[in-house]
């Protein structure tokens, strides 16, 4: 029982009383999972195993810290680590063992993998795209919410912004039809709206969310965005206890950025979605604290929501791990590891909270390493 | 007059030629809501609940010991690490609307698959409908399977009974049609349709073939109701020519009783309309132990559904730690093996065996002095330990799959 307790954050148990309750806190209050953290979780001898890509970047120093913390936690989990990247090809372990360890393992754990702008083979899919397709992590879910104690212009945030990942914009058709013009074209197939739509609403279902909002741009493209936004509206028909809404993705920017906190459940094509992540990471804290994960029928791999190599911090000891560390406890609960996963997560939000050890992007003076040691220290 | 008349006639039939087709529209009778479709029914296809090897899948707890046994699946579960998220939803049973069991419907067809105890409708309004009755024909739940397997461990008056009951799931004597017809005269239908015998003949037959089964006895009464179980007896041996590699002979119900309590190693696959079959799982399970051992599986063409065996709510042992909770973990057992989840399946039938088999940890229905925690707590510590032991590995659809595509 005093493990129970002592599992729930500060934040839940003192609200300020000056504060109104907003309806998105009341949630976190009621359904926040830490709440219902059972004591006697059964921690099982044989180690899970997890794919790891360290990426581009800062990506091998993030993951670094994870496994840091990892060791620290005493997590029951191993790594099949594999250097897979695009701008360091000489060096990068080929795509298909790669697919395979993860199509094996069933989880993975990513760093973010650069892709340069102009194609040097002529080929037109970056291999991230690569990845995605082949494995069919059809749907990217990013988790957006107020991190404790960060001082930002909007506070309470909690959203989540699911995205359709393998066709739309994405899928890498385009050609020069006459000399001069270059048509890209954007697919819209009802199956794929259809198999996104019901991942919105069966992840709102499992976590409590009351609202589902489809973001389009079905009034100019009426056939395509029409295809996806009718799809959602199909779909939606069996959810009867989830309200359903729809927002074209030009006013829903302008939204998010003025009153975020009207938005619980996204559901977006491809492109809309990547913008709306990195749009309201930025909201948040920006790309360093935001965990994102990618998920097929099959398997998931966890990431960082809004994807910065942030290549000129190598070696600077300044990256914020915070997005890979919550990535990292997200894939814990994912694979009934609750316990170590609520560990990491309570262990960051309380570093976070009491302020005192924080990056440079939050507006702290901390090196990674300090942080990560924080961390280390405060996970009980 | 006899323009008035003409009036009157076209004023009727302009009547009745509107009112018809409007109220089939505006109220559902009982009738309505169970045979939209008498045969099987068209379905468009749901993206499956599956994401990233998690499956979400419908929980209805129903009444009486109901809520407790899931909360122990929930339990088990936990301690398994089974990649399994529940979808709750509880259904009222003193409600007059069919709100709630609507909902309970579209769940199910969300995730295609769910787990239940006993639904209980309690209203006496003969337009609420038998939620259970309800749900197996809106889902189409054509087939109902109980795997009557003795336990070595229990006292029991038959042993090494090994029989597969596959019974008609959704007309017969439950299709719901009874009206008085005159004051004190109740006419109550069976329906039989050929269609729905075969569907079912022919899940017995490959059934068989599967799982290497040698014989199927259909159970009937059509020496008395010559037409309707003659029809299922019929087509049942239509089929069974297409199967030479199987056995098939027919018994009649009252027969089938007898020689059940008596001599049931006779018996292999058992193939029976609703009603019959209701009795005859009665009967075996009885043999066996009593209502919380054997597990049920319905199956649809799109949806299963798992549930206990015998269909009893066990209102009266409700809350006071004394209900068996075996038949809901078997039936569990079933769904993981249903979704593919073979090593987690196993890892919990394991567990479940060697308590009652090696343990001899017994509720007070089995003769034993055991509350229905203790029973739980020492499944679950083998399943700590056998989950330690073995390496949870994937499915093997996921192996093979990129070997495919």
């Amino acid at each position: 029982m005093a493990h129970l307790t002592r599992a729930i954050p500060n934040i839940f148990l003192k609200v300020p009383l000056n504060t109104t309750v907003t309806g998105v806190l009341k949630r976190t209050l009621s359904c926040s999972p830490t709440l219902s953290i059972q004591a006697p979780v059964s921690r099982p001898e044989n180690h899970t195993k997890c794919t790891l890509i360290p990426g581009d970047g800062v990506g091998p120093e993030l993951v670094h810290c994870v496994l840091e913390v990892f060791k620290a936690a005493q997590v029951p989990v191993e790594f099949e680590t594999f250097f897979l990247s695009e701008v360091n090809q000489a060096m990068s372990a080929p795509l298909e063992e790669v697919e395979e360890s993860i199509n094996r393992n069933g989880i993975c754990l990513k760093g973010v993998l650069a892709t340069p702008d102009y194609s040097h083979t002529g080929e037109l899919e970056t291999l991230n795209m690569k990845l995605r397709r082949n494995l069919d992590l059809y749907a990217n879910v990013v988790h957006v919410k107020s991190l404790p104690g960060v001082k930002l212009r909007h506070q309470n945030i909690d959203c989540v912004i699911i995205r359709e990942m393998t066709e739309g914009e994405y899928s890498a058709l385009e050609h020069e039809s006459v000399k001069g013009v270059v048509e890209c074209l954007k697919i819209v197939t009802k199956r794929k709206s259809q198999r996104i739509a019901k991942f919105a609403f069966d992840y709102a279902t499992k976590n409590n969310r009351k609202k589902v909002t489809a973001v389009h741009k079905a009034n100019i493209m009426k056939l395509g965005d029409g295809l996806f936004l009718n799809s959602c509206k199909e779909i939606a028909k069996l959810y009867p206890k989830i309200e359903f809404e729809q927002i074209i993705v030009d006013n829903c920017t302008m939204q998010i950025v003025s009153n975020p906190q009207q938005f619980d459940v996204m559901v977006t094509p491809n492109l809309y979605g990547n913008i709306l992540d990195n749009l309201s990471s930025g909201l948040v804290g920006g790309a360093g604290v935001v965990a994102g994960a990618s998920y097929s029928s099959e398997c998931v791999v966890f990431e960082p929501g809004a994807r910065h190599t942030y290549a000129e911090a190598v070696g600077k000891n300044v990256a914020n791990p915070t997005a890979m560390l919550l990535a990292s406890a997200k894939m814990l609960s994912h694979i009934n590891l609750q316990y170590y996963g609520d560990l990491i997560r309570n262990a960051v939000n309380r570093v976070l909270k009491a302020g005192k050890v924080r990056t440079k992007d939050l507006g702290g003076q901390a090196t990674t390493q300090e942080y990560i040691f924080a961390i280390i220290s405060n996970l009980r | 007059m006899a323009g008035t008349l003409c009036a009157r006639l076209n004023k009727l039939s302009s009547f009745s030629g509107i009112t018809v087709p409007a109220r089939k529209v505006a109220a559902l009778s009982a009738y309505d809501v169970q045979h939209k479709h008498p045969f099987a029914k068209k379905v468009t296809p749901i993206p499956k609940a599956k994401y990233g090897g998690r499956h979400a899948v419908t929980m209805l707890p129903g009444g009486g010991i109901g809520p407790e046994l899931m909360g122990y699946v929930k339990e088990v579960f936990r301690y398994g690490g089974v990649p399994v998220d529940f979808e709750t939803v509880q259904i009222d049973p003193k409600s007059d609307s069919n709100e709630d069991l609507e909902y309970a419907i579209t769940s199910i067809r969300r995730n295609g698959v769910a787990i239940k105890g006993n639904i209980e409708t309690k209203s006496l309004d003969t337009d609420v409908i038998s939620r259970n009755v309800a749900l197996r024909n809106e889902l189409d739940l054509f087939v109902n399977v109980v795997h009557c397997q003795s336990c070595p461990g229990i006292k029991a008056r038959q042993k090494d009974i090994d029989i597969i009951i596959i019974r008609q799931n959704t007309e017969g004597e439950y299709a719901m049609l009874e009206h008085e017809s005159v004051h004190g005269v109740v006419e109550s239908m069976k329906v039989v349709t050929e269609e729905n015998s075969e569907r079912l003949a022919r899940y017995a037959f490959d059934y068989c073939r599967l799982h290497g089964r040698k014989k199927v006895t259909t159970v009937h009464k059509a020496n008395i109701m010559k037409l309707s179980d003659g029809l299922f007896l019929e087509v049942s041996k239509r089929v069974a020519k297409e199967y030479p590699d199987i056995q098939h002979d027919a018994m009649i119900i009252d027969n089938t009783c007898m020689q059940l309590v008596a001599n049931p190693h006779q018996f292999d696959v058992m193939l029976t309309t609703n009603l019959y079959g209701s009795i005859v799982s009665n009967v075996i399970c009885g043999l066996l132990g009593g209502a919380g051992l054997l597990s049920g599986r319905n199956y649809g063409d799109h949806y299963a559904v798992f549930e206990p065996g015998t269909r009893n709510t066990g209102t009266a042992i409700a809350g006071k730690n004394i209900a068996n909770p075996i038949a809901m973990l078997n039936a569990s057992v079933d769904m993981l093996e249903h979704l593919g989840h073979d090593s987690h399946a196993e890892v919990i039938r394991t567990a479940i065996n060697k308590t009652i088999s090696e343990d001899h940890i017994h509720t007070p229905d089995l003769g034993g002095q055991a509350t229905s925690i203790d029973v739980v707590q020492n499944i679950i510590k083998h399943v700590q330990a056998l989950s330690k032991k073995c390496q949870i590995v994937a499915p093997p659809h996921l192996m093979s799959r990129h070997d495919t595509t």
